[in-house]
């Protein structure tokens, strides 16, 4: 299990890049992460909403109401280009990051 | 982690349920409204896979609420992450911003060309071309500057949202201190001061006035029109592709 700060710290991170696939709403959104990190990482709802206003206000994403075929208000959420640019040196600083653990540690396939 | 039953839960309105666990949330009525919807849609969902999971209701509900752990530190993290960065002012922004920009260009320029710029021989001659040709020399260099000192003023108007008036404003503030000195100033040294009073004339007033007001305004505006007419034109652009 991965530990809270580094989840914190990669937190941006997953969610640019998932939102970088398409558009979601929060729930979805906690879920896709959930589901393609096995369970590692983890969104409860006050990490998640907090985490987004604030991505937002940085306008990394954009949250935009729309209404779904049963009539639901939902919050979207999709990825800005000043987003897409945080992007890439959030994936290069995190990539270095593991890179530098791994020949510190001498774990494999870390 | 399996489905236990537990205590019934009354009610599964999901708005009022937000709603109270978030009365004091101290934001505005329709961000705090937007909070709830949205927070609301997520509870909802949660619970309709948790029930799908096999979940009873009620321990459906009691998980979907836990999600959110402790609603006051949940209401302390939204408050701190929507509330606004502190922006400039939109008078400051639109109009003494660009304003003092474009003044404090237009003296710096005037400045650099006395220092730099043609340094002509002073001539012991008071009227004619030749007496006014040293000041020429300083003169029209600076007025050439004023267009572009112009345009930027106005572009940083125009991207604040101002509206064509304070754009224009901002784009000639540089003469005021020049039109201040004009219709003030001299008329107060003229009463104060004979040897002004003696050796000012009206076309001598009306040359200082042209151009140190008119032209220069002129010239600001010869940049600053363009420049407000087409960086709106190109956000507009920018809008309609985005």
């Amino acid at each position: 299990m991965i530990g809270t700060g580094i989840k914190k710290g990669t937190a941006e991170l997953a969610i640019l890049s998932v939102l970088e696939d398409g558009p979601l709403h929060g729930y979805e959104l906690s879920r896709r992460i959930e589901a393609q990190t096995n369970g590692s990482l983890s969104f409860s709802l006050a990490a998640l909403y907090p985490m987004l206003y604030r991505m937002e206000q940085r306008r990394w994403i954009r949250g935009t109401w729309e209404t779904s075929s049963n009539g639901r208000r939902r919050r979207c959420y999709r990825l800005t280009p000043q987003g897409k640019k945080k992007l890439q040196p959030l994936r290069a600083e995190w990539s270095e990051l593991f890179h530098a653990l791994r020949r510190l540690t001498k774990v494999s396939n870390a | 982690m399996p489905c236990a039953a537990l205590p019934r839960f009354p009610m599964h309105d999901w708005a009022q349920m937000v709603r109270e666990r978030l009365a004091n949330l101290a934001l505005d009525d329709d961000d705090a409204a937007q909070v709830f919807d949205e927070l609301t849609g997520h509870l909802e969902q949660d619970y309709r896979s948790l029930l799908s999971e096999g979940c009873s209701e009620e321990e459906a509900v009691r998980r979907a609420l836990a999600g959110a752990g402790d609603w006051q530190v949940l209401q302390r993290k939204i408050e701190a992450s929507r509330k606004k960065e502190p922006s400039m002012p939109k008078l400051v922004a639109q109009f003494w911003f660009p304003a003092f920009v474009t003044l404090l260009l237009s003296m710096v320029c005037l400045a650099l060309i006395q220092i730099f710029g043609p340094n002509p021989w002073l001539t012991p001659v008071t009227h004619g071309w030749r007496f006014v040709a040293p000041v020429l020399l300083v003169y029209f260099p600076w007025l050439f500057t004023l267009p572009f000192i112009g345009a930027l003023g106005a572009y940083i108007s125009n991207r604040a949202g101002g509206r064509a008036r304070v754009v224009f404003s901002a784009t000639i503030f540089p003469i005021l201190p020049y039109t201040v000195f004009f219709i003030i100033g001299l008329p107060i040294a003229m009463i104060f001061d004979d040897h002004v009073a003696r050796n000012l004339t009206l076309p001598m007033f009306f040359v200082g006035l042209c151009a140190w007001v008119i032209f220069p305004a002129a010239a600001l505006l010869a940049g600053g029109v363009p420049a407000h007419y087409f960086s709106g034109r190109l956000d507009a652009r920018t809008t309609s592709n985005g």
